[in-house]
């Protein structure tokens, strides 16, 4: 990371969907100068785009606001942001869709509202479309927000306003971009969400498919792992290898009752199988906790589960390296190798 | 080692309390450590860790820290939990001694200075045993004691109160403790790997003066779960295959049985064997195969995580050296000499 001399980083991710880049670049740029700060628009290409890359270049040679950074292959939105997290100069990070998604002069509102708070969220509303589209938006929402404990309104979309530290802090991989917020709430941020104007050509019918709900609800229980068990797995394998094998001893003693007092042969049934196919899946279940939690025992050394904000007093007279416990240098653990 | 006895470490005794959501008992909590302390003679400091608290603890616990050097406060970003704050109070301590209490009055300050007493060359830390305890019986103390019992049984470190958080400990020894998710309650079981001697100590309880009690009966269920972990990570942590292959012995057992009762009519009677039972027989092999594996696998991890256990032991070592003994952590004179 660079020191930072900017009030703003915006960063623009550009995969496959993508509307007019250089139009938007343009337009995001004006919204932030009404906002009158400092600023860079660093954009990264996620993957080789041909002819974009082409139109982009005169641009970033023209303009010192704009960045191009092209990777050489397609990575995927979250390794697109960390690499425009490393670029970027400002004291906040803002993340830009490639696409439309909201008034690009309505960004002041969101750099305002991030004075206030570690990050802010961009709100469409009011929102077009359908009803049912609503409903949709909503059940899934509420779904997040039961698992998690954390309600957002419009976590689709990408216009996010950040202090450094979030970006610093919280790694992105995998899909996990898109729950950036609730990450950085579970590790102890202020997020606050704004309301900001749709964009007119706000378009995405035809993209939510069968294939994209299930992605979604992988989604949603990677979540619920990462945010309740990171550190507890055998909470989370444990409470399901209990309930699953807990049923197959239920059904298993109810097999061996009836072979017992109304004489039912064991050995012609198949529910058997059933019963003690359970019991191995809950022992599974049970192993595979454990096996986590030999993970985070074994890397205890670097969790550190809390962040400090400050240190308030204390200020008694300490000979440096006299204070320390005893005289065995300070480190959390015995060193290994 | 410690020749220079006390005279040379600014900080003796570190008091560590996490603090959520306790404007109410700030002030006479600070009031009472300081007079608890203060008598001692020890050079201290007070610790009030605020875990993300959302009323005014923070500020009241700052206008304190303004007025007395021997009061830090730590302040964290969000809230995270008993065991990260007392982390965190761990990590910042200086002094020789730990002391760790909860925010809510219910432990009393005085008997910090009778607990450090106990923690001579003998012991590494002393736990406090709520023996008059003021809580309800039903919710709290029942299921409290049956705890104890269990958690005292699979640790092999018989506390008759786990639960009790004024505990006071020798830095050198607390510091290497890891300490992470809910792990507070079972600090003297961790200690344990690193061979800590525990002495338990009554102390007196109150009722609560402010607020709720911020824990329920939920709790019991993730308590058993958490224990079987740290049994694991106490016993086997070094040795996964071991513990797993203790798991898989009784169904490597079953599965014998079952495969016998299938075959059995195939030579007996002549018979069709059953497949249900041969079919239950293979699963069960498939599990202890799958057992084993995850043993296997539960070395791989330990052999490249940086939790060296064998190192522990040297921790709360004694050194005889021609001098005579030297323990490695406590105050000069009073080493290995039974002053109780």
């Amino acid at each position: 990371m660079h020191e930072p001399t900017l009030d703003v980083s915006a960063i623009v991710p550009v995969g496959s969907r993508r509307d007019d880049v250089p139009t938007l670049l343009e337009e995001y740029a004006e919204g932030l100068r009404q906002a009158e700060i400092s600023f860079e628009i660093i954009v990264v290409l996620d993957g080789p785009c041909g002819g974009l890359t082409a139109q982009l270049a005169p641009l970033a040679a023209s303009n010192a606001w704009l960045r191009l950074i092209e990777l050489s292959r397609d990575f995927g939105e979250s390794a697109a942001l960390t690499v425009g997290f490393g670029e970027a100069r400002g004291r906040a990070i803002l993340t830009l869709p490639a696409y439309y998604q909201v008034v690009p002069g309505e960004l002041g509102k969101l750099i305002a509202a991030g004075q206030e708070t570690d990050m802010a969220i961009a709100v469409r509303w009011p929102r077009a479309g359908s009803g049912l589209e609503g409903w949709r938006r909503n059940a899934f929402h509420g779904l997040l927000g039961f698992i998690t404990g954390q309600r957002y309104r419009d976590l689709g979309c990408g216009v996010r306003l950040m202090k450094r530290e979030v970006a610093d802090e919280i790694p992105l991989y995998g899909e996990r971009h898109r729950f950036y917020p609730t990450l950085a709430r579970s590790r102890g941020f202020e997020v606050d969400e704004v309301e900001v104007r749709q964009s007119p050509n706000d378009d995405f019918r035809g993209r939510y498919r069968t294939r994209e709900y299930l992605h979604r609800m992988l989604d949603i229980l990677t979540l619920f792992f990462l945010v309740r068990f990171t550190k507890k797995p055998l909470r989370f394998f444990g409470t399901i290898g209990f309930v699953v094998g807990a049923l197959g001893i239920v059904f298993l003693a109810i097999l061996v009752m009836q072979r017992l007092f109304f004489d039912v042969g064991l050995a012609d049934r198949p529910a058997l199988l059933l019963s003690s196919l359970m019991i191995v899946l809950g022992v599974q279940m049970f192993a595979l906790g454990l096996i986590g939690e030999l993970v985070i025992f074994t890397h205890a050394r670097e969790l550190k589960e809390y962040v400090v904000r400050r240190v308030i007093g204390g200020e008694i007279t300490i000979i440096e390296g006299a204070g320390a416990a005893d005289e065995t240098p300070e480190q959390p653990f015995p060193a290994s190798r | 080692m410690s020749k220079n006895g006390s005279e040379a470490q600014p900080v003796d005794v570190s008091v560590v309390v996490p603090l959520y959501n306790e404007e109410e008992s700030v002030q006479l909590l600070y009031e009472r450590i300081t007079e608890a302390l203060t008598p001692m003679g020890r050079p201290y400091e007070i610790l009030f860790v605020n875990d993300g608290s959302r009323d005014r603890t923070v500020e009241i616990a700052a206008g304190l820290a303004s007025r007395d050097p021997h009061l830090k406060v730590i302040d964290f970003r969000g809230n995270y939990g008993q065991t990260p704050a007392m982390a965190a109070g761990i990590d910042h301590a200086r002094g020789r001694f730990i002391v760790t209490m909860d925010g809510d009055l219910q432990n009393d300050p005085a008997d910090i200075p009778v607990m450090v007493a106990e923690l001579t060359g003998e012991y590494d830390m002393v736990v406090g045993w709520r023996k008059n305890r003021q809580d309800k019986l039903i919710t709290r103390k029942v299921p409290s004691w049956i705890a104890n019992r269990l958690i005292g049984k699979v640790t092999g470190v018989p506390i008759k109160d786990n639960g009790c958080s004024l505990k006071v400990y020798r830095a050198s020894v607390i510091k290497k403790v890891p300490l992470y998710s809910e792990m507070h309650r079972f600090i003297p079981a961790m200690a344990s790997i690193a061979g800590a001697r525990v002495r338990e100590v009554a102390v007196r309880h109150h009722a609560r003066q402010f607020g709720q009690s911020k824990y329920g009966l939920s709790r019991v269920y993730k308590v058993l779960l958490d224990l079987l972990a740290i049994k694991m990570i106490t016993g086997f942590a070094q040795r996964p295959l071991v513990w797993f292959g203790v798991l898989a012995l009784p169904f490597m057992l079953l599965s014998v049985v079952f495969f016998v009762a299938a075959m059995l009519p195939l030579f007996a009677t002549g018979d069709a064997f059953s497949l249900p039972l041969a079919g239950t027989a293979v699963l069960l092999a498939a599990l202890v195969f799958f057992l084993l594996m995850g043993g296997a696998l539960g070395e791989l991890i330990y052999t490249m995580g940086d939790m060296d256990m064998s190192r522990y032991s040297g921790i709360t070592a004694v050194t005889f050296t021609e001098h005579g003994a030297d323990v490695t952590a406590c105050p000069a004179g009073s080493s290995m000499r039974r002053e109780h």
